[in-house]
């Protein structure tokens, strides 16, 4: 009984820290949903909405477009983080010249604040005085220009994410390469399977907590980014960049629609939440039901 | 440069020294209960607001012993904190930036502290030397008329957008024989939007055939930032008469056509096309360009001409670390509609913007004694001669027969004589409590528009109708 107690004492901080920090803002926000609350209405003092603003939400064109395409970002730039990020990761567990001062310079992005990477890639891109715009048009023939282009800027947005954070996919899974334990791959070797089966059925399912827990973190980051895509387009051009952060920041203060942008923040959190639910559903609770990894 | 700088500098130093001892009992005496206190305050980061930061918070620190934090930030930050602030009560600033057009916004929320009655509560704090009849008519937009026109802010900066036009291209006899020649008149400074446009196209085709780097027009397109949206609403919509962003305030703050406004009029129609037809005589970085790019386009050379801020043409024109076109810069008013200049002449509407912005005193601050003094300090006669020179603003009346003004003026070619003379053409932004609440809502389709997703007309009817949707939803309209 007293250990008991003594757990709870020790726990009590964390807890609290939980509670304010967590816990109160949330059901703040919920609160806020339920509101018509815009700070320079003809009246600014908060009235009940009932649903109001999540039926809003179901009819609004921008804000489901940029649900699309914030999914359509998620999904390009964490596949490609995961796959450069694996092939990264198996290149650093092999020795070749340099490879110390590579992982160093590798790493670098990791340590640069999102404002500040948004920043360097907008002063990469603007013709006239960026390098992209330049190269690309004197080699490729490329008219290069994210502010008139929407499909070149959403892929620079995708770039910009894998530039910034395939560093962090490769280093998580070069910790979990080099912990694996080497019986079972020579023992593959010694039975004759081919590098891709040793790959599919014994590197793969050992490094799925891995992959799982770098997927899901890379995931969560991605449908919330905004500092990143903020400095370099702005969320344009039109809407082709104003991704779900982007369009909550927005409506919450320029627009200072608070009910509707507390609405919308819950529902992209809900969203979050499915999403991260599917994905361990799809990839852990069913082959664990198989009873493999 | 480097020597002119120094010596601007030095000479603003050594008047706010004089200015400090002619009035070294006021600041001191008037401070001495606030010495030691730091106050912070929060602005865009422009030309006349960073003299503040280098020069004018250092001399009143020396005078007063109050320190002073200044924040010179970006726009979009500039608001975010204020507001945040203003809102939460927090106490983090205190004084804040308050642009023309938001001063609706904070006097709907009763965020400011009435300057006009601190002052008269507590005399000791009246600095001999500030006295609201210096100002230009401009402060007036920082009174509030429903509290006996008390003030609520002091002006720091006040300036128009105007036509900026490379004078040495324009005088150069071989591009104004190849002019004429394919025009079948005379080159010159445009008066209206096709001649506008006509020399636009000219200097583009100059520039390839030339293989430099010339276009005929900057264009302030950024289709992430309301900057765009400010050039569409403030300096191009109006010269086609098209003003208070065509909402009719008067009439249920209809915005369409159908409910007595002109959002979506054939005026409003003209003024778009107007301004989308210019992006394909633009350079390239016109879609990136916010207001501080379009300023630096010009400055490198790359554009024959452009509306850019008033408060960046001294740098522009006189500052070779910054500028490609010193020495090279004419200064016009904007290309107008037939009849618009009558209509505005006549007491209707405006051709622009009469921009800038004061500085106000939140009533969460913590030390608002030691920022009201500080509010005078800058709001001095003695200090807006250099501020006017290095800032190309002028909020003082007297300020214009400044013998340094003088001498800038002819650098930048008449720009602040235009300032004085045309002024009155311009106007503040309209009496909206909410201008960022209905571009949110509108912009999205001017944006589109740009990007050229759908047409000039199916945007502003688009326009039209959210903006009509967001005063009903703000209550606005009935």
């Amino acid at each position: 009984m007293r250990s008991q107690r003594t757990a709870w004492l020790l726990l009590a901080p964390t807890l609290l820290i939980l509670f304010v920090f967590g816990v109160v803002p949330f059901i703040y926000v919920l609160v806020t949903s339920f509101l018509h609350w815009n700070a320079f209405a003809a009246d600014p003092t908060p009235r009940f909405a009932g649903v109001d603003n999540y039926r809003q939400l179901v009819f609004d064109d921008q804000f489901l477009y940029a649900v699309w395409i914030t999914l359509r970002f998620a999904f390009f730039a964490v596949v490609s983080e995961i796959v450069l990020g694996y092939l990264l990761a198996r290149l650093m567990m092999r020795d070749f010249p340099f490879k110390g001062f590579f992982r160093t310079i590798h790493a670098l992005p990791l340590m640069v604040a999102p404002i500040a990477v948004g920043a360097t890639w907008r002063l990469l891109t603007v013709p006239g005085l960026g390098p992209l715009p330049y190269l690309l048009e004197h080699f490729f023939g490329i008219d290069y220009r994210i502010g008139s282009y929407p499909t070149q800027a959403f892929v620079t947005t995708v770039i910009m994410d894998i530039w910034h954070w395939t560093p962090l996919v490769t280093l998580t899974l070069l910790a979990a390469l080099s912990s694996l334990p080497r019986e079972p791959f020579e023992q593959a070797q010694i039975d004759g399977a081919s590098p891709f089966q040793i790959f599919w059925h014994i590197t793969l399912p050992y490094l799925r907590p891995a992959i799982l827990a770098t997927v899901f973190i890379r995931m969560m980051d991605a449908l919330r980014t905004v500092d990143e895509i903020w400095m370099l387009t702005g969320g344009g051009p039109a809407a082709a960049t104003r991704y779900i952060g982007l369009y909550i920041w927005r409506v919450v203060f320029p627009k200072t629609d608070y009910g509707y942008g507390a609405a919308i923040s819950l529902i992209t959190l809900y969203l979050t939440i499915v999403l991260c639910w599917l994905l361990y559903v799809s990839l852990v609770a069913r082959k664990q039901k198989k009873g493999s990894f | 440069m480097q020597h002119l700088l120094a010596r601007t500098a030095l000479t603003a130093v050594t008047m706010m020294a004089v200015t400090s001892f002619a009035h070294a009992d006021f600041w001191s005496d008037a401070a001495k209960p606030y010495a030691g206190v730091t106050i912070r305050g929060v602005s865009e980061s422009t030309p006349p607001s960073n003299y503040v930061k280098d020069v004018l918070a250092p001399a009143f620190t020396e005078a007063t012993g109050i320190k002073v934090e200044f924040e010179a930030t970006s726009w979009d930050q500039m608001y975010d904190k204020a507001i945040k602030d203003m809102e939460a009560n927090t106490g983090i600033y205190d004084f804040v930036y308050i642009e023309q057009d938001i001063i609706y916004s904070y006097l709907a929320r009763d965020f400011l502290v009435d300057i006009t009655k601190a002052l008269a509560d507590d005399p000791s704090l009246k600095a001999p030397n500030f006295d609201i009849a210096n100002f230009t008519s401009f402060i007036d937009y920082f009174k509030d008329p429903t509290k006996s026109n008390d003030l609520f802010g002091v002006p720091m900066e006040a300036f128009i957008k105007v036509y900026l036009y490379r004078k040495d291209l324009f005088e150069d006899p071989e591009i104004k024989a190849a002019f004429k020649e394919k025009t079948g008149h005379d080159l010159a400074p445009a008066t209206t939007h096709e001649e506008y446009s006509e020399i636009a196209e000219f200097f583009t085709q100059w520039g390839k055939d030339k293989g430099i780097e010339l276009w005929g027009t900057t264009v302030q397109a950024h289709s992430g930032h309301p900057s765009s949206w400010y050039e569409y609403v403030e300096s191009v919509a109006p010269t086609f008469g098209v003003y208070n962003w065509g909402i009719n305030a008067d009439d249920n703050y209809g915005a369409s056509v159908a409910n007595g406004g002109e959002m979506n009029g054939p005026e409003a129609l003209a003024a778009l096309e107007w301004y989308l037809g210019n992006l394909a005589i633009a350079p390239p970085e016109s879609t990136q360009s916010t207001w501080d790019e379009v300023a630096a386009t010009f400055a490198a050379g790359r554009a024959a001409q452009g509306l850019v801020y008033g408060e960046n043409s001294a740098w522009i024109a006189t500052d070779p670390a910054k500028s490609n076109v010193v020495g090279k810069v004419g200064v016009a008013l904007p290309p107008l509609s037939e009849g618009v200049l009558a209509e505005v002449e006549g007491g209707t509407g405006y051709i622009g913007y009469y921009d800038g912005g004061a500085f106000g005193i939140p009533h969460s601050s913590k030390n608002k004694e030691a920022a009201l003094l500080f509010l005078e300090y800058i709001g001095q006669p003695e200090v807006q001669a250099d501020w006017a020179v290095a800032g190309a603003r002028i909020t003082h009346t007297a300020t214009y027969d400044d013998p340094k003004v003088k001498e800038q003026d002819a650098k930048v070619d008449g720009y602040y004589t235009l300032m004085r003379e045309k002024g009155p053409l311009f106007a503040g932004a309209p009496a909206y409590p909410f201008h960022a609440q209905v571009r949110e809502a509108a912009a999205p389709y001017f944006y589109e528009a740009i990007v050229g997703q759908i047409s000039a007309q199916e945007a502003l009817d688009k326009m039209a109708e959210a903006t009509e949707a967001e005063l009903t939803k703000l209550g606005y309209r009935k």
